[in-house]
């Protein structure tokens, strides 16, 4: 079979962009959650939309399965493929189609990288406000698919707030369009559904994305705390207050000093058990009037200093060392599992406190860095997996913070999506019936369950665990509809 | 990414597989397959040292020898994994157990011997003198040759000057003349030579020197590299406070003797090379005439990623009254070039270049000069533009530092 689809494929796109070679497979067995691997049967890259079509039909006619891949940053083993399935890389298709700055819409295929298009839109004095961290590698398509959120989205929104409407490839390799540009599209919220589908429901092919105006006043501050709890008071008393800043992360010291270590060094303190960075944007009077609220607060809650960005760079780097703090894990140890639970914004003291315990009851390394004012922690915890003892350490504790976060109430993933890296973890918040139910949904968009396999639903998990009276008195049915799954 | 058995390899060990360098890799920008990705040759270097793809295997060799050997990944890394050190263990072993292609080692015996070199090149400039390479410049393969030769031309000739007075404690440099240098861009070692006389440096000229072996060394013939090395090394012997160069590429390397050849003598001599830029902006430089162009500044990946020298090259820029100077997004990124790269892997060579080419082709209003002060960037751009029918012309910094202190007087007297 592999043979046939080989020549198919190459037909289509040309040899070139058929990988299929062990050394040229072994570069896209991992996302960017290394901890898991899997070898894909056939990685291949189209340049055009038409190219891109035409392999859908291929894959349609041989009944191959596949897995739509962006730039491999997802930290939920998503873009990984197994057995026969084929990656459908889409990096190639990364072409900005179209701005419109008077009605303030971009249409861009899915390759196209989150920063190029708001470097791209900038000279419109506009902006695609979703910012993840990983923007200056990540894809818009990738966005979609995880519904990505972003230190900015706090205010504004995630994704699925920014995304008008799309086109899609479905997996047979028909087209349709979801949503409109303009305006509400009559019936169901399709575009809703597919943002955070993680690849199940098909490839987004076109994208059409909301631009924001770049607000003419912004603020950010630096606030540092002597401990992790006061920190959190302060976000829940801000929060309290009634003023929505544009953006409120936390980062703790073992993260602090990793980034400070780094070229994106920022000028944050070391010696704090705890940063906050706090961005106001607006009306230069709404600014300056929120302002004085939160700076108040902030020392009240025991903030050690209050620093205030001045100047667009000093901004620019207060927020380099936030966004590539996750990659400056990389020198505490080789190896390093991220968590994305959400949990109530109240709780937060609570469960920081908690994870601490956790840490030291395990003798781990764990750094807390995280999106504050949505509750979405991302505890990273360290580790070289060659230390087997070790690693297994790690899992039970990762296990165990999220326990902890859902008992909380909260939810097990808030925007790197369930993947394979979490699919343990749905049955903890959603009951046999409602697991049955997305996985009909997904057999709407793809009956022959090809698209992006094995993933987000664990249909094994879901009937051993239904087969077992046990396990059923543990689940929680919290949520139930499909779109929460990915949407916390 | 689990730990690393092989020291050599150790410097990956902190590579989380972030993603974050993918968009500063020439090669996975020009193709968007993460088989030419740092992330993804990183994986591959991995494999290799374990033993789990060995060294024969196509499909890695293929994308470890695809790599520029730019460095640009480094500087986005926030783990700071040391991708450098990584692929020169990589292309030493590849080198140890396949050896070097028929191609690569044709060129590096003729950069080995000074004679070979000299002749060859030498008969080059006469070519060039003929104006047909600049005729036959195209987007072809043999049209883009002629391009690299063409844009080696002297664009204007400073006629001889008296000379400068200079105090007996001036201090003293040794030029480092090179190889393409001191043939096909003669023109820029004589420029060199005036604008640091004229910043107060006495230069003082070493014969017996030959090719850096920078070329050798990148491409895994260690030993050709460390032989070229001791022969400068000994030629230069203890004279001069510094050594000064004007290639980035030479630079790179010749600050590396120490480490390249473990002696006492190397470290001496790598602790006194000095870019051309660098010595200059520790004089200011001083100013010269008015030069009215709009000039973009393209900088060597050996000059900011290797050597860390970024803002000297545009302090020599400033020190020009009226240029327009500029930076066009992406002039940070490796251009191609990449020593005997653009040779031996063509197509992925000027897939690369062609983004540098459009940057410059859409900047607005169109640029009259690229600068940059490494002789292959020079050549690879320089193609590029006249294959793309762009009317800039690429000069080094130096050339132009030189022609404004022309404009200024600074040599019509003597000072
Ligand atoms: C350092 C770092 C920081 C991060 N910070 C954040 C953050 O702040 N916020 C956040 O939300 N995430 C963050 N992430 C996670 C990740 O960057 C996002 O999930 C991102 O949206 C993934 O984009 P990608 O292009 O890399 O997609 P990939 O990893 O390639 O794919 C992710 C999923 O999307 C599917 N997919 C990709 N393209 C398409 C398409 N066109 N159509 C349908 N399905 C598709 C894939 O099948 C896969 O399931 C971070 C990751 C890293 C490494
Ligand atoms: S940026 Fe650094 S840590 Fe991240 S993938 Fe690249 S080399 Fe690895
Ligand atoms: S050295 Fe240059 S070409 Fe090689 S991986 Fe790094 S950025 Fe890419």
């Amino acid at each position: 079979m592999k043979e046939s689809l080989l020549t198919g494929l190459a037909a289509i796109v040309g040899p070139r962009w058929v990988r299929h070679r062990r050394a040229e497979l072994a570069t896209y067995t991992m996302d960017g959650l290394p901890t898991h691997e899997s070898w894909p049967g056939v990685v291949v890259i189209p340049g055009s939309r038409h190219e891109l079509i035409d392999v859908m039909k291929a894959l349609h006619a041989s009944k191959t399965p596949f897995v739509a891949r962006g730039a491999g940053t997802g930290l939920s083993g998503g873009a990984l493929a197994e057995g026969n399935a084929v990656l459908v890389a889409l990096t190639r298709l990364n072409h900005i189609l179209s701005v419109d700055p008077a009605s303030r819409r971009a249409v861009v295929e899915p390759g196209v990288v989150n920063a190029r298009l708001s470097e791209a839109v900038l000279p419109y004095g506009l902006q695609y406000v979703p910012d993840p961290s990983s923007q200056t590698a990540c894809t818009i398509g990738g966005n979609v698919a995880e519904n990505a959120g972003g230190p900015h989205c706090l205010k504004a929104g995630v994704t699925t707030n920014h995304v008008t409407d799309l086109e899609i490839i479905l997996p047979d390799g028909s087209l349709a369009r979801l949503g409109s540009t303009h305006g509400d599209a009559w019936g169901p919220d399709l575009v809703g559904l597919f943002v955070g589908s993680e690849g199940m429901f098909g490839i987004a092919c076109s994208i059409t994305v909301r631009l924001e105006p770049i607000p003419p006043a912004v603020r950010t501050m630096l606030a540092d705390f002597p401990g992790i709890r006061a920190a959190s008071e302060a976000v829940s008393a801000i929060i309290a207050s009634g003023i929505v800043p544009a953006a409120l992360e936390m980062m703790d010291q073992s993260c602090v000093q990793a980034v400070e270590a780094s070229i994106y060094a920022a000028g944050y303190p070391t010696d704090a058990a705890a940063v906050l960075l706090v961005e106001l944007d607006g009306q230069p009077e709404g600014v300056a009037a929120e302002h004085a609220v939160v700076e108040p607060l902030l020392r009240a809650h025991g903030a050690r200093h209050v620093l205030t960005a001045e100047s667009a760079a000093d901004r620019a780097r207060l927020w380099q060392g936030r966004k590539k703090a996750f990659g400056a894990m990389g020198r505490i140890a080789p190896d390093l599992v991220v968590q994305d639970a959400v949990v109530p914004r109240s709780a937060l003291p609570d469960v920081l406190d908690r994870i601490s315990e956790i840490r030291d009851r395990y003798a781990l390394h764990i750094s807390n860095v995280f999106h504050a004012g949505d509750g979405n922690l991302h505890p990273n915890i360290s580790f070289d997996r060659r230390n087997l003892e070790l690693a297994s350490r790690v899992r039970e504790a990762s296990r165990e913070i999220m326990t902890v976060c859902v008992a909380a109430g909260g939810s097990i993933t808030g925007e790197h999506g369930v993947g394979n890296d979490k699919l343990d973890y749905m049955p903890l918040i959603f009951d046999a019936e409602t697991l049955g139910a997305m996985q009909a949904t997904r057999r709407v968009f793809d009956p022959g369950e090809r698209a992006n396999p094995g993933k987000v639903v664990p249909i094994h998990a879901c009937r051993e665990w239904c087969a077992s009276p046990a396990a059923r008195g543990n689940g929680r049915q919290q949520h139930g509809s499909l779109a929460e799954v990915a949407h916390d | 990414m689990p730990g690393s058995t092989d020291p050599r390899f150790a410097a990956l060990d902190p590579c989380v597989h972030c993603g974050f360098c993918l968009p500063a890799c020439p090669t996975y920008l020009a193709t968007g397959d993460e088989a030419d990705s740092p992330r993804g040759r990183i994986v591959l270097m991995r494999a290799l040292e374990r033993g789990e793809i060995g060294a024969a295997d196509p499909a890695l060799t293929q994308h470890i020898d695809a790599c520029l050997g730019c460095r640009g990944c480094e500087p986005a890394c926030p783990s700071g994994v040391g991708y450098g050190q990584g692929l020169e263990a990589a292309r030493e072993i590849l080198a140890e157990r396949r050896g070097i292609a028929p191609a690569a080692r044709a060129i590096l015996t003729v950069f080995s011997n000074r004679l070979f070199w000299r002749t060859l090149l030498t008969a080059a400039g006469w070519f060039r003198a003929t104006g047909l390479p600049a005729r036959w410049a195209s987007g072809t393969r043999l049209g883009f040759g002629m391009g690299m030769l063409a844009s080696t031309r002297r664009h204007r000739v400073p006629r001889s000057f008296p000379g400068f007075h200079m105090p007996h404690s001036a201090p003293t440099v040794a030029l480092f003349r090179g190889c393409v240098m001191d043939t096909v861009f003669r023109h820029v070692n004589e420029a060199t030579r005036r604008v640091l006389e004229a910043n107060g440096y006495r230069v003082v000229d070493i014969n017996g020197q030959g090719c850096c072996g920078a070329l050798h060394e990148h491409a895994g013939d260690r030993k050709g590299a460390e032989s070229l090395a001791r022969q400068n090394v000994k030629a230069f012997g203890g004279r001069a406070n510094y050594i000064v160069v004007n290639s980035a590429g030479c630079g790179a390397l010749l600050k590396q003797y120490g480490h390249l050849l473990g002696t006492r003598d190397g470290e001496h001599f790598g602790s006194r090379v000095r870019d051309v830029s660098e010595l200059l902006a520790a004089k200011g430089p001083r100013q010269g005439g008015p030069l009215p162009l709009d000039v973009v500044y393209d900088a060597p990946c050996h000059l900011q990623h290797a050597q860390k020298v970024q803002a000297e090259p545009l302090a020599v820029l400033n020190a020009i009254p009226g240029l327009r100077l500029r930076l066009l997004p992406g002039s940070d990124k490796c251009c191609g070039s990449a020593g005997i790269y653009s040779t031996l892997h063509p197509d992925m060579a000027r897939a690369v270049l062609d983004d540098k080419i459009r940057g410059i082709a859409a900047a607005s209003p169109a640029p009259r000069v690229v600068t940059t002060g490494n002789p292959g960037c020079h050549m690879h751009i320089g193609a590029g533009l006249r294959a793309a029918g762009l009317h800039a012309t690429v000069l080094h910094p130096v050339e132009l530092l030189d022609e404004s202190y022309r404009v200024g007087g600074l040599y019509s007297r003597q000072q």
